[in-house]
Formats: C-alpha cells, structure tokens, sequence
C-alpha cells in the first residue's frame, strides 16, 4: 500500500532507460522471447530419448524445423529492431483499441502497409484520424513506457493466487487474486475492495462448486463443507 | 431429404424443455462476455467451458452453441455503441455502425446488427445440414499430403496474407507450433520437451493457451496502460429498435451480398470471419460509391448490414466444417474441437455416423440459439451496454478470477496455473509489440495436424517429398495459395502507392 495511485505521475517519463541506447529498443524483447524458446527446443532435441526401431521422418523431424525457423525469424526481428527503433511517443501511444485491432491482424482488404514499423491509419476516416492523433498528444505526455507497477501487480497476484489456491481455499486465493487485479487497475480503496472480493469469490463458489459440482478446493475454511 | 428428416430428429433431441434451458443460458452468458471490452466470442467460449462440463455432451454442445453465437453478437453491440470490437470480425462493424450510433440511430444500428446475424447465420446453418454429410464424404478422400496441404495454407494465409507484417506473423505462428510440439509424440511415444515434468505429458492444453493468450493477456495489458487517458466512446441507445419500411429495404440487399460472401469462407483456413467482413465491407462501399447519395462515412445501413451477415455466415459453415472435416477454421472453432476432444468424440466423418444425435442435435440448436438471440438482442441490446457501468478494477478483477476458475476446473492442477500465468505474461509482451495473436492460435491447433500427417505422409512414401504434390487437391491448394500471396503482395504494394500519393496531395488534418 507504499504506492499511492496518481493519475499522471511525471517522474515517470524518467523511466528505466530513458534516454540511453535501449530506448525505443525494448522490442528486443520479443526476439528474445523467440531465441528463447527455440533454445528450449534445442536442449530438448538434443536430450530427447528416442527408441531406435522408430519410423523416418522421427519425433525430432518437425519440431527441428519449427527450432531452425525459431533462431532465424530470432535473428530478423532483432535486425528489424535495431536498425528502426520504436519511435519514442508515436508507434506505441496508439490508444489500447488500436493496439486491439492490431493484435488480431488487419485483413487482405484492406491490404494497408507491408511493413508493420510505421503505425497504419491511412486507411482510416479523418475523424477516426484526428482522435488518433488527439489520444496519441495525451500520450505523448508520460511517453510509452508500460506501467510495471500495475503489471507487477497483476502478475503477482495471479501468481500468489496459483500458490496459496489449494492451501487456503477457493473463497480466499480468488479473492485475493480480485482484489490485487483491482488494485493494479487503479482502485483506491483497498477496504471496499476485500468486501467486494470475498463477496464475488463466494458467490463463484457458490455457484460452480456448490450448484455445478465442479472441484475447487475449499481448503482451510473447508471444515464444515 | 434424409438431411432434413435427420434435422428433424435433431430438434426432437434438442427441444427439451432442460435443452431450451441451456440454450437460453448459453445466450446469455455468450452475450454478456461478448459484451465486455476487449473480450470477444472464442474469450466467451473458452472462460465459459468449464461450466459446461457439470453436463451431459448433448447438453454442453447445444449450451457452447448459444455461447458462441451470443458472444458475436455481443462483439458487435460494443463494436457499435463503444467503438471497442472485442474480436476482429467486429471491426468491420465499427466503421459504418459507430457512426450511425453517434448520428442518434443506435438502436437501428443495432436491429440490423442483429437482423443481419441472424440471415447470416439462418442461411449458413440451412446450408450446413445438406453440405455437411457431402463435405464429411468428400474428407475420407482426404490423405496425410491433403491435410498437410490445408494445415499448411492455413498457416501462411493467417501469418503472413491476412496478417500484416509478415515477420511478425510468422513469430506468432512458430510459437504457437512450438508450443503445440510439447508432450508425448503421438506416433513413436516419446517424450518430447517434457523435461521430465508428468503434466507436461500431455502437452500444454489449447484451453490454458487461449484463456492465457485472449484474457489475461488482455487483463495485464489493460493494467499496463490504465494511467493513459482513456476516452468513452460510449453511446446510449435508448428508442425503439425498429427499421422503417425503407431502411429495412435498404439493408435486405447487403445482408444478403454478405452472406454470399460469408459462406465459402466458412471452410476456408484463414482464421474466422475477418477477411470475409472486411471484403463484404469494401464491396458495399464500392457499390455506394457509384450511387447518387453516397451514404458511406455517414453511418451507412449497408455498410453495417453486409459485414454483419457475412461474419455470420462464415460463422455457421465454419462449425460444420469442424463437424464434419475436424477442421477448425478460428480459434473458436478450435475451442470447441478442444470440448469434443474432452468427452472422448473426435469431429470428422466418423461422428456422424457414430453419434448422430449429437451432431443433428447441435445443428438443430444452431437454430434455436439464433431465434433466441433475437429474442434476447433485439428488445435488450441497450440494457447490456449497462454492463460497462461495472467499474474497471471490478470488472478485471472478475474477469481475472474467472480466468483461473476455468484452468483450475479443467485441469485442477496448480502448475497448469503457473503456465496459464506464463503465457499470459508472454501475450503482453507480444500484444504491446504488435504481434499478432491469431497465428499463434492458428499454429497451435493445426500444429499437431501438420506434423502427423506430414510424418505419415513421408513413412507412407519411404521419404519421398513429391507425396505431397502428388494428388491434384493438393495441387489445387497450393496454387491457391500461391496465388493469394500474389495477389495480396502485388495489392500492398499498389497500396502503398496509392496512399503515398494521396497524402502528397491531401493537406494533413
């Protein structure tokens, strides 16, 4: 509870690595996640236990190729990056929807920009523009950066939630789990909160436990169910 | 006529007073998730399937029915009134439909949402009943170098034609296929990957990867950015949602063009029912374009009518492609042969004739959920929009613990938890780089279809690769798709042109 909740906090344009080589570099990240997992692939191949009767192409055939893909598309997306990094409060400013749009993949049609680098709303209405371009000076303000407070947040109490589920019960990890999810979304009051958390975690038990039979653990308050 | 009188049998099975039930309850809740920001129909699908397994097969598939088809139409609603599509084949929606509800005709906009939903997808299902048992013929025709042919236009047309950087397309599809490679190798049955860990045995299941991918992805990625300033978008609908006499004329036209386009998507491997809105979209702004008052950009009925029928309409074939190939077209269509797959049945040419009840019964219930959603949409659409007054904190706090309520009661096992929260920290990270998600679906489901019937392909032929060129449908599907990358590089490229020289000579707003 050390971290009041502002809505525009202006040391963080000040953010991890601001100013330095790295920033608008951070997309490194997903050639990383990439070179990463092909390195799982690859310490797997290589300590894979394979009987010797097996038929040609093996279990190692497919997934090979799916490694070999992994290292180069790897390597390409860090050329990529390096060589055009993000601009610093345009390409990510993008309001959540657009990002949304972006996520799923534009379609044939509409057959906009081969290269994703440089953000696409050409294809768009001017009004559609205009709030582009209003929600990106908003924007501009505390930069691009991701909130990893908020993150950290979220994150981790998915993951105390995961920990202290069969320990201490449906009713309290879930509620716990609600309640660190607010907070991350900028809730600001920590008391109300639990009540509406435990409320909402026993009502879901109620309802999938107890009336649908499906198996969540009670754990410590479990006695008397 | 035997398809008819086995539809016939089917609603017998599905009209029970405790079926109508479960449809009625899988609308609604289909409709509530589809509702809420950024989560769209395959989210509805995949948070509620845990819900389903309280019930019998019959009973979950005809519930899963109403989910699917309520969570659409619970896209377009936000797609409408917010100006938020939760899924991409909403987006379509959003260009004509957002500006005819910020003209004051939201509840029309509405109504032709719904009306167009329904024609879509009435047709498709009609469809469906008499091209499902062809298509599962046709299929027993379908070799190992057939289905690697398909898995493999599948996954170039959703990395690299439909999405729109191609690196970052097939970074999405080669993960999704690394992803789907864990576990026991079904031919030899050696571990692969497993590091030893039992509940990685079974590989990662597509449940956790989709709740992981779509939902708590989008809940981190929300939290990662709540200081940005948010705009609302949101439009209150409130009059009666009636067309005119003229307005309904309007649109019967386009809803009908929309469907045409729709159906021969629904067995084409490009992930859903984006592509065909977006081309039902362009062919009516086309068609406008040449009319004396053109109404595009002005909240054109049309604009929303075409795209509306023609997700639909994907929609529809697309579940009896699932039925009757096992092929899963979208990450939905995914979702649910992950279901089929939970009860022991395996989708194909071999389920009609092994539990026709089920299959009828479902296709039955098609109907009977697209009649309910009118009901339910038509009269009510306004009243969901309330659910946006849920304050933001609660609402992904909910959505958080639903999240792990559906991985716990599938899996109850705490490690598929970690792996659910691992994964969803990895879709942030792809999310806030723009990398696509859909082809990392799309690589997980088909995955394991391409690399089986790539190995039996081979071990069939000594290792010979002409296998798989040998037969002519596999032929015709690679020129297919070599046909579609043609066209759609030449299409980028003129595009680029084409916008180059429009912002040379239009003044920058």
């Amino acid at each position: 509870m050390s971290m009041p909740v502002k809505a525009h906090d202006s040391t963080r344009t000040n953010h991890l690595g601001a100013g330095t080589w790295w920033q608008g570099r951070s997309g490194l990240l997903v050639p990383l996640i990439m070179a990463g997992f092909s390195t799982y692939l690859l310490v797997g191949l290589l300590t894979m236990e394979v009987p010797d009767d097996v038929d040609r192409p093996g279990p190692q055939f497919f997934p090979a190729l799916v490694m070999i893909a992994g290292y180069v598309l790897a390597i390409l997306l860090a050329i990529a990056c390096l060589r055009t990094p993000e601009p610093v409060d345009v390409e990510a400013s993008a309001p959540a929807e657009v990002e949304e749009d972006k996520a799923f993949s534009t379609p044939v049609t509409s057959a906009v920009a081969a290269s994703r680098l440089a953000p696409h709303e050409e294809d768009e209405p001017t009004t559609d523009r205009q709030a582009l371009a209003e929600a990106r000076k908003e924007d501009a303000r505390h930069r691009t950066h991701s909130d990893f407070v908020s993150l950290a947040w979220g994150a981790g109490g998915f993951a105390a939630f995961a920990l202290i589920l069969e320990f201490a019960g449906w009713i309290l990890a879930a509620a716990l789990l609600f309640w660190c999810v607010a907070r991350s979304m900028g809730s600001r009051k920590p008391l109300f909160d639990l009540t509406v958390a435990l409320t909402f975690s026993s009502l879901v038990y109620l309802a999938f436990a107890v009336l649908l039979g499906l198996n969540l653990p009670s754990g410590i308050l479990g006695g008397g169910f | 006529m035997d398809a008819l009188m086995s539809l016939f049998e089917g609603f017998t099975h599905a009209v029970t007073p405790m079926n109508l039930l479960w449809v009625v309850v899988g609308c609604f809740l289909g409709t509530a998730v589809g509702v809420l920001p950024g989560l769209g129909s395959s989210m509805a699908v995949a948070l509620l399937l845990p819900m389903t397994f309280a019930l019998d097969p019959t009973a979950a598939f005809i519930m899963f029915a109403g989910v699917y088809f309520g969570g659409l139409f619970g896209d377009s609603t936000m797609a409408i009134l917010m100006n938020t599509p939760g899924q991409a084949s909403a987006i379509a929606s959003t260009f004509e439909g957002h500006k005819m509800a910020r003209n004051g005709r939201a509840p029309q906009a509405l109504a032709t949402a719904a009306i167009g939903a329904f024609i879509g997808g009435f047709i498709s299902c009609f469809l469906v009943v008499f091209v499902a048992p062809a298509l599962a013929d046709l299929s027993t025709k379908f070799g190992p170098a057939e289905f690697f042919a398909l898995a493999i236009f599948a996954f170039v047309a959703t990395s690299s034609v439909v999405a729109d950087s191609v690196l970052k397309g097939l970074t999405a599809l080669v993960l999704g296929i690394g992803i789907s490679v864990i576990g026991i190798d079904s031919v030899s049955g050696s571990e692969r990957f497993t590091y030893g860990v039992p509940e990685l045995f079974d590989g990662v299941s597509l449940v956790t990867v989709t709740v992981a991918l779509l939902a708590l992805g989008e809940v981190f990625f929300i939290a990662s950015r709540i200081r940005r300033a948010a705009r609302d978008n949101t439009i209150s609908s409130s009059g009666r949602p009636f067309l005119s006499r003229k307005e309904f004329g309007e649109a019967v036209p386009a809803w009908l063009r929309g469907t045409a386009i729709g159906l021969p998507f629904g067995v084409i491997p490009v992930g859903g029912a984006d592509v065909p809105t977006f081309m039902a979209y362009g062919l009516e702004r086309r068609l406008d374009a040449k009319r004396p008052d053109p109404q595009f950009g002005r909240g054109a009925i049309r604009g929303l009518a075409a795209p509306e029928a023609a997700g639909s309409a994907t929609t529809g074939i697309a579940m009896g492609a699932l039925l009757a190939l096992g092929l899963p077209i979208s990450a939905t269509a995914a979702i649910m042969l992950a279901a089929f797959r939970q009860y022991g049945l395996q989708p194909g040419p071999l389920l009609f004739d092994r539990s026709p009840e089920l299959v009828w019964g479902l296709l039955a219930s098609f109907f009977l959920a697209m009649i309910v959603l009118l009901a339910i949409n038509l009269p009510f659409a306004p009243l969901w929009a309330k659910l946006l007054k849920i304050p933001d904190p609660y609402l992904y706090g909910g959505i958080a613990v639903f999240c792990g309520l559906g991985i716990y009661a599938t899996s109850a096992s705490q490690f598929e938890l970690f792996i659910l929260l691992g994964i969803g920290i990895i879709s942030f990270v792809l999310k806030r780089y723009g990398v696509p998600l859909a082809p990392l679906m799309i690589g997980m489901v088909l995955g394991p279809l391409a690399e089986t019937s790539l190995r039996d392909a081979l071990i069939a032929n000594d290792g010979n690769w002409a296998t798989l060129v040998s037969s002519p449908i596999t032929i015709v599907l690679y020129l297919l798709l070599i046909g579609a990358l043609v066209y759609t590089g030449t299409g980028r490229v003129l595009a680029r042109r084409r916008q180059r020289a429009q912002r040379e000579t239009e003044p920058v707003s």
